[in-house]
Order: C-alpha cells, then structure tokens, then sequence
C-alpha cells in the first residue's frame, strides 16, 4: 500500500472543478444569456428586402404618362477601397477628383458606414452603363446595382405628375420616429405632384425572404418569404394631347392653364408655364437640373403656377360672383339697374348697364360697385361700421361656398386658400398686423374695391377654373382633382364624388351665363369664339404694378351640357382679351372638336408666335 | 483458447467500455451531422470524413480486441520498444511533406497517420514501465530525471512539427508524477505561478490604470505591489504565529517564493510585450474577454460561441445545426477542434451538460481503475490515461467556450482524425486488458 493513496481526491476534485466551470460556462452561454443566440442570428440569418414594383401613370384615355427605366447606380464600400487609379477612374466615369473625394467622404460618414455599400452615381443610363461596366471590376469596393427609374415617355406634365426621389434624412427619421416606420434609408418615395399624394397607393408593399446563409454569404435555406404587393397604378383624369397642347401654346410666356370637366371635377389639365421635360428630374444629372430650374431660371420653371400663386386678384371675373351672389341674397334682381357713375370708381364708355346681363357684359365698374356696397351697408345696423360687419360676414360665407377663399381638398400638393377678407382680416391684419383698421374702424367706403375684384381679394388659377366650372354647373361644383381610378378595378377617392353646393340657386345662374356668352360673341372677349361652339367667357385683369397686368381669361363650352371649363393666366399678358382668351378658345376647340378651322389656326399661329416673355427676361 | 478468450471478456471492466463506446459513438453521429453531404448520404462513404471515422473506430476496435487477447506481462515488456518505434517514427514524419504547414502526417493512400497520436501512449508505457520498475523512487532526482527525458525526446520532436497543442498535453503527466508521490509543493508551485502569470498577462492585456489619491498607475503595477505588500504581511504572520525554531526555514520559503512572483509578473510583463507577437495578444485579449473581435484572430472563437449559445436549453435538433456543419460553414474546423460546437448547438444546453458528466465519469472511472490495481504499472498507466484524457478534454472545452486562447488540440472520441480515435482506443484497450487480469498478477 502506497502512502499517496489519498492524492486521488485531489485529482477527481480537480477533474470536478474543470466540469463544473465548463457546466457554470454552459449555462450562461446557453441558456442564461442571449447575446450569443442573437450574434448567431446576426452571422446566419439574412433577409433580403423584396421590392414592388411602383404603379405607372396613364392619362384618361390610357396613354402611359410615367413609365419605367432601367437604370444602375454605381455603389461603393469605402472600407474595400485599394489600389484605385483615381484618374483612370474619374476619366471613366466623367467626375473631377475633388468630386471623388468627397463621394468617398460622404460614403463613410453620416448614416453612410465604411464598410456598408452606398450609392456612389446614382442613375447612370444601359448605355452610360454598359460602357463603364467592363472596366467597373478592376476597381476594388465598387459594384453596381440595377434598379428602375422612373420615365416620362411625352415629356409633359412635370408639375401634375412630380418626381420620385431617394427619401431626405428628414423624411426618413420622421418616418422612423411618427410615420409608419415602412421605409428603408436607399428607398425612392414621391416628392411632388401625383408622386406624392399617391405614394402609398403606387409603392405597394414591400416583401422580404428570410434566408440561412452560409459563411460565405450565399443564401442556403429559405425560411420565410412573403410576397411583396406592386403598387396601384393611377388613371388620371389628364388629357394628354389636350395637355401637350397647352404645354405648346404656353411657350415663351408665364402662367397657367387649368381645364376641367365640369360634370365632374376632373382636371383635364394642369399646365405651369415655363415647364421642363420631367426626365430632367429621373436621371443622374438631378442635383444640376434641380438647380437649375429652382435657382438659375430667373422665370423658376419648379413653380407650379395653378396652385403656387393663390394672390393673384380675380379682377372682373369676380364680378360674376358678386353679381350671383347678390341675385341670391335678393339685395338685386335680375333687372336691377344702376347709373354708370364714374365718379364712384373709373369706367368707360359703354350702354348703361340698365340689368346685370348689361354690366357684366360692359364689367361695369360702378355697378359691381352699388352691389357690393347692397351686399356690406344692409341697414341691419344704424352705425355703418356694424352694418359692414354683418355684411362681409355673409358676403365671405357666400363666396366661400364658390371655393374662393378655401382650401380646395384636391389631390395636387400644395394647393392654397388664397384670401377671401372677413370682419376678422381688417379689424386685425390689414393693412398690417402692426396697424390694422381695427374694429369698427372700417366700412363699406374702406373696402370697396372689393366689389371688382380687386382689394383684398386673392384666388389662384386652380378656384378661377372651378369657379368657370361651378357657372357652367350652374351652382355646384366637384373638388377639382386629377385621379380617375387608383388601380385598374379601382375608384377615386369618395371625396371627389360628392358635389359642393354653392349658396347660390341654379335660376340665377342663367343670365350669368347668357351675360358671359355676350362676352365672347359681342363683349370684351371676342377673341374666344369658336364658328361651331356656343363659348361662355369672362375677361379680367390682374393689375401689376411694376409690368404689364396679367392676362386672365375663364370659359366654358359649349353652353348647353358644358363639356370644359378653363381659365387661363398670362402673366404680364397685358390686358384679358388679348392672349388668354385665344389661348382658352384654342384649348375649347382642340378639345370638344380636334381640328381647329382656319380662324383656329390662325389664332393657333399668332399664340405661338407670341414671345410674351423669355427665360433671359429680367424683372423681379 | 476460446475459454481463455471468454475469461477476458468477462473480466473487461464493463462501465468503462460501455462509457467509451457511448462516447465513441456520440462521436461518430457529431461527425456524421458536421460534415455531412448530400452527394455522399451513407455514414460508411468513404469519400466522407464520417465514412473514413466509421472506418477508422472499426480498425480501432478490432486492434482494440486484438490487445484484449495479448497478455499482459507481454504489453509490459513491450513498453520500451513501443516508445522506441514511435519515437523513432516522430523522428521521421519531420522528414515527410508538410501538411498545412505542419510536419504532422504520413500519407498512405486516402489515409494520414500522425504518430504524435501515438506517441501520447507510448510514452505512458515507458513512464509506467520505469516507475514501476523495482527500487525506483520518484523523489530521487534521478528518477525525476529520466522520466523528464522519457516526455521531452518525444516532446521535443513534437515541438518541430510544430505541434505546439500536443506538445501541451504532454504536460498532463505530472498529475501522474504528483499521484505517485512528487511533492505536492511543485504542483501547487505550478499552480499558483499558472494564476499569478495568467493574472499578470490579464492586468498587462487589459492596460487597465488604477487612480490612487490622484496618482494613476498602471493595474500591473498595482498587482505587483499587492505582491509585496502580502510578501511583507506573511513576514510578519511567520514572526508572530510560527514557533522560533521553525521561523528561519519559513522566511526563506516566503521570500523565494515573493520574489518568484515579482520575477514572474516582470517577466509576464516583458515577455507581453517584447516577445508575444500582436496575433499572441490579440488571441490574449478576445480570451479574458476585453475585445469582442467577430474578424481576425477572435473570429473562431466568436463562432464558435455563437454556434453554442444558439443550441439554447435544448437544441436545435440533430441534422438540425445552422452553423456548425459543413452545409454552412460558420464554425470552422467544425468536425475536428471545435466539433464540441456542433453537438452543443443540436442538442442544447441539455446535451453538452449531459456531456461533460459522461466525459467527467469516464475519467474518474479510469482512476478509479487504476487505484484498485496491485500492479504498480497498471495503476501509472491508468493515470497516465486519465490525465492524457483530461488534458484534452480541459483544453479542447476551454479553448471552445472561450475560457482558454485557441489552442489546435481534440476532443478525444469526438474530433474526426483516425490517429487520435486508434491512439487513445489502445489506451482503454491496454487498460482494459490489464485491469482484467489484476487478480490473477501480483506485480
Ligand atoms: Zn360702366
């Protein structure tokens, strides 16, 4: 027998020890703590995003307005970066090395990490593409990505159709942080236009795979995959060659021209003048183009004229609705006349305007006068400051109901109220915030030249169209909007199926509109009539004070059953008659016949020979 | 002769071969689901490490029956001339072609032999051989002597393949030598200067700064201090507590063994940083858990990790491993070293508990094998296998579960090699046989 029997113990305790660190390990790892199964998930599960194709555009006869491109952006892992021939490189792909270098610094920094891929060019066409691509492997941490791009076939309708874009910083915390959390950092989303209010319906919903991936990164077993959704496609209710046209006929001038269906509140088109080709804004050179419409254009094509500029004043075509407005509140009838007192406000020569159809057809100022001064002083009140009260209180209810003054919920991004003024306007922020007229401090003798149109009174080209397509309704009006149907089974939004009523009745619509086919056939406006068409029109102009006033003209056609209604700005188009007029005649006949006669032509002729203004024009 | 062949069945330790057979087996299927093809579905491919395992545990076993039936004095005898060929044969495999780097290997056909497999039992034959050889005593310095030579020939060959990893199991031995009577001082010396060492190089890795009253030193330099200042305070314990006559001889123990530790801590100091390479400290650092590095030299210990936490309680199921088998490759080395990773993630924490107890009771009944032998040569033998068997299982788990830097060793009966499942197969075997004839031997 051994004396060292006993040192067993101390190797089996040794042994135990071992096991019982290795059991105590064990259990963390295994079952205690979860980092590990989460690191593991990190190394073998790899999602990958499936992406819907975004719905297309077509016009309301089905002519594709916004197509798809195949496009390929240029990526780069600024960690995988060696040995690059920086001048090979920027030869090849047409930058300056100061441009490389900063791409570099914008690829590793910001939400961009250095060993994550980032675009590097964005956009570059199969031909730009196909040319650099035999060289593109010799450059280690480049690769490329194929995508598709948006692309406008006609080239028209920039402003109603928008642009697709790589979603801003902003947007996308925003969406992280109180949207729905849908979008990725690389994703495209909708800027303006259509793009925009549409988003939703034209992205679909994106789909992922779930994959096991091996240790060199291919993907070995599919564990989930949901399908992704393409997105709707949209039928707007755009005519396009009633939209190229308007495009053709706005060369070298500043304006809009809005046509809408009346029966039901389709917008035929939209036209923004200057406008640009909205490939300008799909492909690589974005940035240059962005900025140059936006900064460098003196005329800034980026405007979307119909609806940016809600303070032009109506002018004379506001004398309709004084003149329907009063009829209905009964403070004139149809018969009323008034002497044309030029010592009230100017006028000029015309037959005395012995009922309304007469004043509208002359737009007598002192007659549009005497009714808004029935429509303020309504003798409710012995002191004139409160009877004016009451007054525009119910004179800003009515013309409201006209959508002047409102924001009319249609779906163009932006749209404004424009300013109808009430009590509350003069007695707080006119003519400043600072020194206002306060409360009974003004009367009907303060605000007069609301009567015609001018004063405090602002529309844009968008109300004015609606206003010519509530007369030719004769009194109510659909919201004003620019989708048919949102898929190909699909509907428009319920909102633009309901009508708006306004708080004038249809019976004083009718020498309204006889006052307004006057205008065409004998009146201010002559030069809007069509042999074929019974056209309804109404001049007005916007003064300017530092240029020529601005051209407006609203229409609609034919009288009976009216099928367009359309108003026109030329800005700086001189006066009403002249240009604004020719042009809505010209959209009328194009649209309700297609071929314009020899007096069409030859009105066409003289429109588009007309340079009102050009893009070197200077004026502020 | 065939009675004589049921005599030794009968006396075969039968926990011990059943333990070895379940873990050889559990093996088998690890291998089978690691490395798994669908080109080649059979487990006997050939063509297939599993194939080539099945291969090489029915070889083991049939030279595994074939040693039940040698005679024990025989195995004895032999001791010598077993280690002589093998070393001989460590001698020659540096002369063969390097496989990765390492002259490891002979190739014969489709199969490689490694003799420093082999070198693990015959080397603990010759040790049993000489320290049970009549008149030896192992506090003689000259016994420490041989048997030091009898590890380092075949060791220092070891060393020129290199194979660094085996070379450490050869360590395993002095829990042999401590068994058989070497002052348990060395030992618990070894101990202390492992902790010491390892807790020097930590403080050094971690570059940890320790603020004292305004002045910032260095934590190793702080671990230095604490060591002086418990030299000093057992100073002063020995003058108190020690009765005079022994104090001189305490003294002098505690300031060697003070100024070992500080020598120690400087030399962990300087070696840190004049002679570890920046891989060393790297492999360093991701062990005492200061870098979490899924790249460079912390990548397979951070996959492996990952291939184990993922097996949760109870795994993911066999045939069901998503990281640790040849169809995805995370882990790598998955059905060799780190194959521990595979049975881990299939089965759970359930499974790789259940494990370490089998692994745990396979040892302890190997010692306690060997305690109940007369034969003094038995008995060594018995420890040299449980200590060779540790080693390798402390080592490979450690290296594994990220308590030990990545060190290439196996785990026995599980890591695919034919070499290391035939070497450590004829260690059992011998010690089967051996056990089976301790009543009838008075030895
Ligand atoms: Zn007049």
């Amino acid at each position: 027998m051994d004396s060292f029997q006993h040192r067993r113990w101390i190797i089996i305790l040794t042994m135990l020890f071992v096991t019982v660190v290795f059991g105590v390990r064990l259990l963390y790892v295994q079952v205690l703590n979860n980092d590990w199964k989460n690191r593991a998930e990190q190394i073998t599960h790899h999602k990958v995003t499936i992406h819907p194709a975004r719905g297309l555009l077509y016009d309301r006869n089905g002519e594709l307005l916004v197509a798809v491109n195949q496009v390929y952006d240029i990526l780069v892992t600024p960690k995988d970066l060696k040995g690059i021939d920086t001048v090979e490189f920027c030869s090849l792909f047409k930058i300056s090395k100061t441009e490389f270098l900063q791409k570099i610094e914008h690829a590793s920094t910001g939400y961009n990490v250095s060993y994550k891929a980032s675009t590097f060019i964005e956009s570059m066409s199969k031909e730009e593409y196909s040319r650099v691509v035999p060289y593109l492997k010799s450059f280690n941490g480049f690769d490329s990505k194929r995508r598709t791009n948006r692309g406008y076939p006609n080239g028209v309708a920039a402003h109603v159709l928008g642009y697709v874009r790589k979603i801003s910083a902003e947007q996308y915390s925003k969406d992280q942080k109180v949207g729905e959390k849908y979008y990725n950092q690389n994703d495209y989303v909708g800027v303006t236009g259509l793009e925009k209010v549409y988003e939703k319906e034209l992205r679909g919903e994106r789909g992922s795979a779930f994959f096991l991936r091996d240790y060199a990164g291919n993907d070995k077993t599919n564990l989930e995959e949901n399908y992704a959704i393409s997105g709707n496609n949209l039928y707007t209710s755009i005519d396009l060659k009633l939209q190229s046209y308007g495009e053709r006929l706005m060369k070298n001038k500043l304006g809009s021209i809005v046509a809408i269906e009346p029966s039901t509140g389709e917008i035929l088109s939209l036209i923004s003048a200057p406008s640009f080709d909205p490939n300008k804004l799909s492909g690589r050179e974005f940035s240059e183009n962005y900025k140059e419409l936006l900064n460098n254009d003196t005329l800034k094509p980026i405007i979307n004229r119909p609806i940016y500029n809600a303070n032009y004043r109506p002018g004379s075509i506001f004398k309709l609705v004084q003149a329907l407005i009063a009829m209905q509140e009964g403070v004139i009838t149809e018969n009323t006349g008034f002497v044309c007192n030029k010592a009230l406000i100017n006028c000029h020569n015309h037959e005395p305007p012995s009922n309304v159809q007469i004043a509208i057809k002359h737009s007598c100022n002192p007659y549009f006068y005497h009714v808004y001064k029935r429509l303020i002083q309504r003798g409710e009140e012995k002191s004139i400051f409160k009877d004016s009260r009451i007054g525009i209180e119910k004179w800003n209810a009515s013309v409201k109901s006209f959508g002047l003054g409102i924001k009319l919920n249609t779906d163009i991004p932006g749209v404004k109220p424009g300013r109808i003024p009430d009590a509350n306007y003069y007695d707080n922020e006119f003519p400043s915030k600072t020194n206002p007229y306060g409360k009974h401090r003004w009367a009907f003798s303060t605000i007069y030249s609301n009567s015609i149109g001018e004063g405090e009174i602002g529309v844009s080209p968008l109300q004015m169209a609606n206003l010519a397509a509530i007369i030719a309704n004769r009194g109510y009006y659909y919201t004003p909007h620019l989708v048919k149907k949102i898929g190909k089974d699909g509907s428009k939004r319920p909102e633009y199926l309901k009508k708006n009523y306004t708080m004038a009745a249809a019976k004083y619509f009718e020498p309204v509109v006889s006052a307004m086919e006057m205008v065409v056939e004998n009146g201010t406006a002559m030069g809007a009539q069509i042999d074929s068409i019974r056209v309804c029109g109404k001049t007005g102009t916007v003064q300017n004070k530092t240029f020529n006033d601005h051209s407006v003209f609203i229409a609609f056609a034919p009288r009976e059953n009216p099928k367009i209604a359309i108003a026109v700005y030329v800005e700086y188009g001189t006066w009403g008659g002249i240009w604004a007029a020719k042009i809505a005649s010209l959209m009328i006949e194009k649209y309700l016949v297609k071929e314009l006669s020899e007096k069409g032509k030859k009105k066409e002729k003289e429109v588009l020979d007309a340079i009102i203004l050009d893009k070197h024009s200077d004026f502020k | 002769m065939e009675n004589r062949a049921k005599n030794i069945i009968g006396k075969v330790d039968i926990p011990l071969l059943g333990l070895f057979l379940v873990l050889v087996f559990a093996g088998l299927l690890t291998v089978y689901s690691a490395s798994f093809s669908e080109e080649y579905p059979q487990i006997y491919s050939l063509d297939k490490a599993y194939g080539k395992q099945l291969a090489w545990i029915v070889i083991s076993l049939i030279i595994g029956v074939l040693i039940l039936t040698l005679e024990g004095s025989f195995i004895r005898n032999s001791a010598y001339i077993v280690y002589g060929v093998v070393t001989l044969m460590l001698l020659v495999v540096l002369f063969m072609p390097a496989i990765k780097g390492a002259h490891s290997w002979f190739k014969i056909g489709g199969f490689t032999i490694q003799p420093s497999e082999f070198a693990k039992f015959a080397t603990s034959l010759a040790i049993a051989h000489y320290l049970s050889t009549s008149g030896i005593k192992i506090q003689e310095a000259k016994t420490k002597v041989i048997v030091f030579f009898l590890i380092a020939v075949p060791g220092f060959f070891i060393l020129q393949q290199p194979d660094p990893g085996t070379l450490l199991v050869f360590f395993s031995f002095i829990f042999v030598m401590y068994r058989e009577g070497l002052s348990g001082n060395i030992l618990l010396g070894m101990f202390f200067a492992i902790i010491i060492g390892v807790m020097a190089i930590f403080f050094k890795a971690s570059e940890a700064n320790v603020s004292f009253f305004g002045w910032v030193f260095a934590a190793n330099y702080l671990y230095l201090f604490v060591i002086v200042i418990a030299t000093v305070l057992i100073h002063f314990g020995i003058t108190y507590l020690v009765m005079p006559r022994y104090r001189a001889k305490k003294y002098i123990i505690n300031m060697v063994s003070g100024a070992i530790a500080m020598l120690l801590v400087f030399s962990c100091n300087y070696a840190y940083d004049n002679v570890f390479k920046d891989r060393h400290r790297d492999r360093f650092e991701v062990m005492f858990g200061l870098k979490l590095d899924r790249k460079g030299v912390g990548y397979n210990s951070y996959q492996a990790l990952s291939a184990i936490g993922s097996g949760g309680p109870a795994g993911k199921g066999y045939f069901k491993g998503t990281l640790s088998n040849d169809k995805y490759k995370h882990v790598p080395e998955q059905s060799t070293d780190f194959i521990f990773c595979s049975w881990a993630e299939e089965w759970g924490f359930l499974g790789s508990f259940l494990l370490i107890i089998l692994y745990t009771a396979f040892l302890i009944r190997i010692i306690m094998i060997a305690e109940r032998q007369k034969s003094k040569f038995t008995r060594i033998f018995g420890y040299c296998t449980a200590s060779i068997l540790f080693f390798h299982y402390m080592i490979n788990i450690a290296m594994v579960i990220g308590l030990a830097p990545v060190i290439g060793i196996p785990l026995p009966f599980f890591s695919k090699g034919g070499s290391a499942i035939l070497g450590f197969s004829i260690m059992i075997f011998i010690l089967l046989r051996m056990d089976s004839e301790r009543k009838d031997v008075l030895r």
